[in-house]
């Protein structure tokens, strides 16, 4: 028995131990330190006129951070009520309008730092869909200035349960303190030192840009792998690539200056924005001044990439792909081109466009079952349309077709499997062939 | 405004459209984000295998099978119309809108004379109809003038009694416009023979090689400048079956 109670007492003192180490690594995950510089007594709603060129700055943030993206549905500019689907459950994206009782009139300057950079908002700990993972590097300046431009928002009163859909435990708030133990970095934007553009281009793509939140890969708890940073993930069926210096599937062999001109104006004559990406160069990109636009592109081309690289090429005069080629012909030649060239701004290229090239073809095979509407902006407004091919091919046929336009004039791509367009076939509910006759 | 002022200040304003576009980000409002066709717009093909819709009798069958291939024989250079599929072409179609002379005024009266006033005959009765009526007067004719059923007969006696139908020699009944039966028996092996096989005729695309038409493509750039050359493209069905 004194054996036992020896043993049980070391355990208790361990337990102890741990106990008082994790509370300790749990405050300083919660720790706001840096967000005393806001001021903690003029709640949103109470703050009259906000200095115009704050304002206008505040509103160059809110573009870059694509808050509305989230905030803004039906029921009014940033009054939330956009349902995002993950799989713990359905979030709905709060109201941030100025709203006392069903927005953030109520927040003080400091409440909007601490819910903004670390994810602790006015109702508990907030959930890691909204991006303060990126935004805890938004500088403080760029803060007050996002503050100010929140005080012009008209109110709306629209009220939101924003986790009522979350299932248990995930619907505990308080589960996400842990999560930010383990994963949350509340430090602020450390640039690397040197190259000013770099590091301008970082603090985008990092912190406002939060680009990382669809193109790094998560891991089963939701949270991004750094050591695959921005190597690429599929996001609600599709693939938002590779954005590194990878030269086959990522941007090393395209310019800073196409990658700028994609990012402002969802197409560089070769790559076209659809889907996701079509909305970020819509809301948020778009809005950029080019020279944060080529900031961006000089830091992705300098991010280390993954290791995949150029296949072998499967040929595309091959007998396999005979049938295959003819269908290119005849169903994709008459806009991206005899020869894969495509339209210039308004229908993608194929012969060298690395965006086609990805390991994973998921938004290729997406875009053939559902079709798709290209990004547009001020400078380029056609947003073409991509028909869906779903009732014209089977699962064979469209692997077939991508694999040749992955394969052919320069390009050398994985093949794609049937089994990939079966499986997304059946989850986007895209129609089926229809009989094809004798 | 004389027309070059005209021509001037529509250069001007798309000058000025073009720059005032480069320069500010704008996003447009109610773009259709579904790419998806509506099901109304997707051709219906009929499902190889299918049973018979509307020639469900075994006699009728026959004898429009009959009609069919003699119209269009087997020979060296393709398959018989029912080896085609057109059977099944016309079945479909007969079950269809068409067969149910959907595009077609029918509404009474139909005066004397008015055949030779329109220069075309005209009916009341639908296709399908004209068929069940005209299939029927047919095997009747054959049965009281040679004693068989029309499909039992010898090519040359089917060939002989066609002509007559379509030089108007023969009149099957009283009751059937025997010429005009005939032309709405060729212009449906024709449009079987030659439709695009997702309707049911044209099997393995058996007309299209026949004639050499390269199928549903719309895009020629390929072969534009290869002028006085036997192109043999390989014909293409709207929904290509492999």
């Amino acid at each position: 028995m004194a054996n036992f109670k020896a043993f049980a007492g070391g355990v208790a003192a361990l337990v102890l131990i741990a106990a008082a180490g994790a509370g300790i690594w749990a405050w300083r995950t919660a720790d706001t330190w840096r967000n005393a510089v806001a001021d903690d007594a003029v709640a949103l709603a109470d703050i009259g006129a906000a200095d115009p060129e704050a304002v206008a700055r505040g509103e160059y943030i809110m573009r870059a951070a694509d808050c509305a993206a989230c905030h803004t549905r039906e029921q009014g500019d940033f009054a939330g009520g956009y349902e995002i689907a993950t799989p713990f459950g359905t979030l709905v994206s709060s109201n941030i309008t100025p709203d006392r009782e069903t927005g953030i009139g109520a927040m003080t300057e400091r409440d909007f730092f601490d819910a903004v950079r670390h994810g602790q908002g006015q109702k508990g700990f907030l959930y890691p869909a909204m991006p303060y993972t990126a935004y805890a590097r938004i500088s403080d300046q760029d803060m007050h200035d996002l503050w100010a431009y929140m005080s012009t928002v008209a109110p709306v009163r629209n009220s939101v349960d924003e986790n009522g859909g979350m299932a248990f435990p995930y619907s505990i708030r308080l589960a996400m303190l842990g999560w930010n133990m383990l994963f949350f970095d509340g430090s602020g934007f450390e640039p690397a030192p040197g190259n000013a553009q770099l590091a301008r281009g970082q603090y985008m793509v990092d912190g406002p840009g939060h680009c990382s939140a669809c193109h790094s890969p998560r891991n089963a708890l939701g949270a991004e792998i750094g050591s695959a940073y921005l190597q690429g993930a599929v996001v609600d069926g599709w693939l938002a690539p590779e954005i590194t210096s990878n030269r086959h599937q990522g941007l090393g062999d395209v310019s800073a200056a196409d990658v700028a001109e994609y990012l402002g104006t969802a197409t560089d004559g070769k790559a076209m924005a659809s889907g996701p990406m079509a909305e970020a160069v819509e809301h948020s990109l778009q809005y950029l001044t080019e020279d944060d636009r080529l900031a961006m592109a000089a830091w992705l081309k300098s991010v280390p990439g993954s290791d995949v690289a150029r296949p072998e090429q499967v040929d595309p005069a091959s007998p396999e792909m005979h049938g295959a080629a003819l269908q290119y012909e005849v169903s994709c030649s008459a806009c991206h081109g005899t020869r894969g060239e495509g339209m210039g701004d308004l229908v993608p290229a194929f012969d060298g466009n690395h965006a086609l090239l990805s390991e994973n073809p998921a938004s290729l095979v997406r875009v053939m079952l559902e079709g798709a509407r290209a990004g547009h902006s001020g400078a380029k407004p056609t947003g073409a349309g991509m028909p869906s091919f779903a009732w014209k091919y089977d699962d064979a046929q469209i692997a077939g077709l991508l694999t040749y336009i992955r394969n052919a004039w320069s390009n050398a791509g994985m093949p794609v499997d049937p089994a990939q367009v079966a499986d997304m076939r059946g989850a986007l509910a895209a129609r089926d062939k229809a009989a094809s006759g004798f | 405004m004389n027309r070059r002022e005209a021509l001037f200040s529509l250069g001007a304003l798309t000058a000025a459209g073009t720059v005032a576009s480069r320069g500010a980000a704008a996003e447009m409002s109610g773009y259709p984000a579904d790419m998806a066709l509506d099901r109304g717009f997707l051709p219906r093909a009929v499902i190889p295998g299918g049973q018979m819709q509307v020639l469900t009798d075994d006699r009728q069958r026959a004898t429009v099978t009959a009609v069919f291939d003699r119209l269009i024989p087997a020979d060296d250079l393709g398959p018989s119309a029912s080896e085609a599929g057109c059977i099944e072409f016309l079945d479909a179609q007969l079950a269809g809108r068409y067969g149910a002379g959907a595009a077609l005024y029918r509404e009474g009266p139909k005066m004397a004379g008015e055949d030779a006033l329109s220069q075309s005959p005209q009916f009341i009765a639908t296709p399908s109809e004209r068929y069940e009526a005209g299939l029927n007067a047919l095997e009747a004719w054959a049965q009281k003038t040679d004693g068989a059923s029309f499909a039992d007969l010898q090519p040359d006696r089917k060939d002989e009694i066609l002509k007559g139908m379509e030089d108007g020699s023969v009149e099957l009944s009283s009751e059937v416009n025997t010429k005009a039966f005939f032309e709405l028996l060729l212009a449906n092996v024709r449009e079987g023979y030659f439709s695009d096989p997702i309707y049911g005729g044209n099997r393995d695309m058996a007309g299209w090689r026949l004639i050499g038409f390269p199928g549903a493509r719309y895009d020629y750039r390929l072969y534009a400048d290869r002028t006085g050359e036997k192109l043999d493209l390989e014909p293409v069905s709207l929904i290509p079956r492999d």
